[in-house]
């Protein structure tokens, strides 16, 4: 049985984190990560332990840094500052030398939503190679399908269907979040886990998700430890 | 003259779905009908739709004090189909133009069943 992860719930004040939170506990999440960019990242940091604290019995929590940016570089530099602060550092995907400099970079997580703003799925079978050797996660946000309608919601949902094609070839990491940032976008686990069966996942690879979510935590955990690839310190 | 009952092997297998329902408006039975057919009819199309057998049971109003209105319902809908009802019921989030979420907190083969998870 896998613990039932959402690495993207979109952050927001403490108040409001607290009600989500209890709202997840509710439908069944054991652990979530509130999302914040790199400008509110630092402010959120202030109130962290006490959410963490006020939480404890209840679910576990902790946040992801979402990186949104057009710039290389940028994504580069802001990376390496945070990689420490931070338990998953995801990137917003969509604009091609974004998602390519992503998965070239070890120090990122998660690419997030390589499809957004865009008229294919963003990535093709070179990207999900790199993505595969750099150990880089692919994100696709259920809030996509749900706040999308008609045309443009199947659009998405073929994009999705294009990123599970590549998924199974080429076996990089591919982990499923709500993206949610009301307690309207909240649904039960097992609602979560039927849409996506729905749009043509394998129940094992909905589950296999959650688990490459786990994952990404556990080894963000002992990172700093982690001299290269493949070498880590043990005491 | 009225049909007779066919014996009970011949029968439909039901089974019946508790959501819950949060809504910025207030609902009635019809209108909360009409969204489930709605939303299944949109997401899974006309001819997977006609399989699931959908009947609104019950709605519920929730008295205790929120920000939106809450309901529990129970929803009767064939067996074998419920991941693709719960599905297209998860994907609702407008009525009227307003915000409203469905989600199915439990499952049972039985109406009476289904009162544990209200």
């Amino acid at each position: 049985m896998f613990t039932m992860f959402d690495l993207n719930i979109k952050g927001n004040s403490y108040d409001k984190n607290l009600i989500l939170a209890m709202q997840a506990s509710a439908y069944g999440w054991e652990h979530i990560n509130f999302s914040y960019n790199q400008i509110e990242f630092d402010n959120a940091l202030t109130f962290k332990n006490d959410l963490k604290n006020e939480l404890k019995d209840v679910i576990d929590i902790d946040y992801t840094l979402i990186i949104e940016s057009n710039n290389p570089s940028e994504i580069r530099k802001i990376a390496r500052k945070y990689r420490n602060k931070s338990s998953c550092i995801s990137v917003l995907g969509g604009n091609l030398k974004v998602n390519r400099a992503c998965v070239e970079n070890i120090q990122i997580d998660v690419l997030s939503k390589p499809y957004f703003k865009r008229y294919d799925s963003g990535l093709n079978h070179i990207l999900a190679r790199e993505a595969k050797d750099n150990n880089v996660a692919i994100e696709l946000v259920f809030n996509d399908i749900l706040k999308s309608y008609l045309s443009h919601r199947s659009k998405v949902l073929s994009n999705f269907r294009d990123i599970y094609k590549l998924y199974r070839k080429y076996e990089f990491p591919l982990i499923l979040s709500s993206g949610a940032e009301s307690i309207l976008d909240i649904r039960t686990v097992k609602d979560f886990k039927a849409v996506f069966t729905q749009t043509g996942l394998t129940f094992p690879e909905v589950e296999s998700s959650f688990k490459t979510a786990e994952d990404i935590i556990e080894f963000n955990k002992d990172r700093k430890n982690m001299i290269l690839s493949g070498v880590r310190v043990v005491d | 003259m009225k049909l007779k009952v066919l014996p009970k092997s011949q029968r439909k297998h039901n089974h019946y779905l508790v959501l819950e329902i949060k809504s910025e408006e207030e609902l009635s039975k019809n209108d909360f009908t009409s969204i489930v057919w709605d939303s299944c009819v949109r997401f899974q199309g006309e001819n997977n739709t006609s399989n699931f057998n959908l009947w609104t049971i019950e709605l519920i109003p929730n008295e205790d004090f929120s920000f939106y209105n809450e309901y529990k319902a129970i929803l009767r809908c064939q067996r074998d189909f419920e991941d693709e009802v719960r599905s297209s019921l998860a994907l609702t989030y407008k009525y009227n133009r307003k915000a409203i979420s469905i989600t199915c907190i439990g499952i049972s083969g039985t109406i009476k069943g289904c009162s544990k998870f209200i």
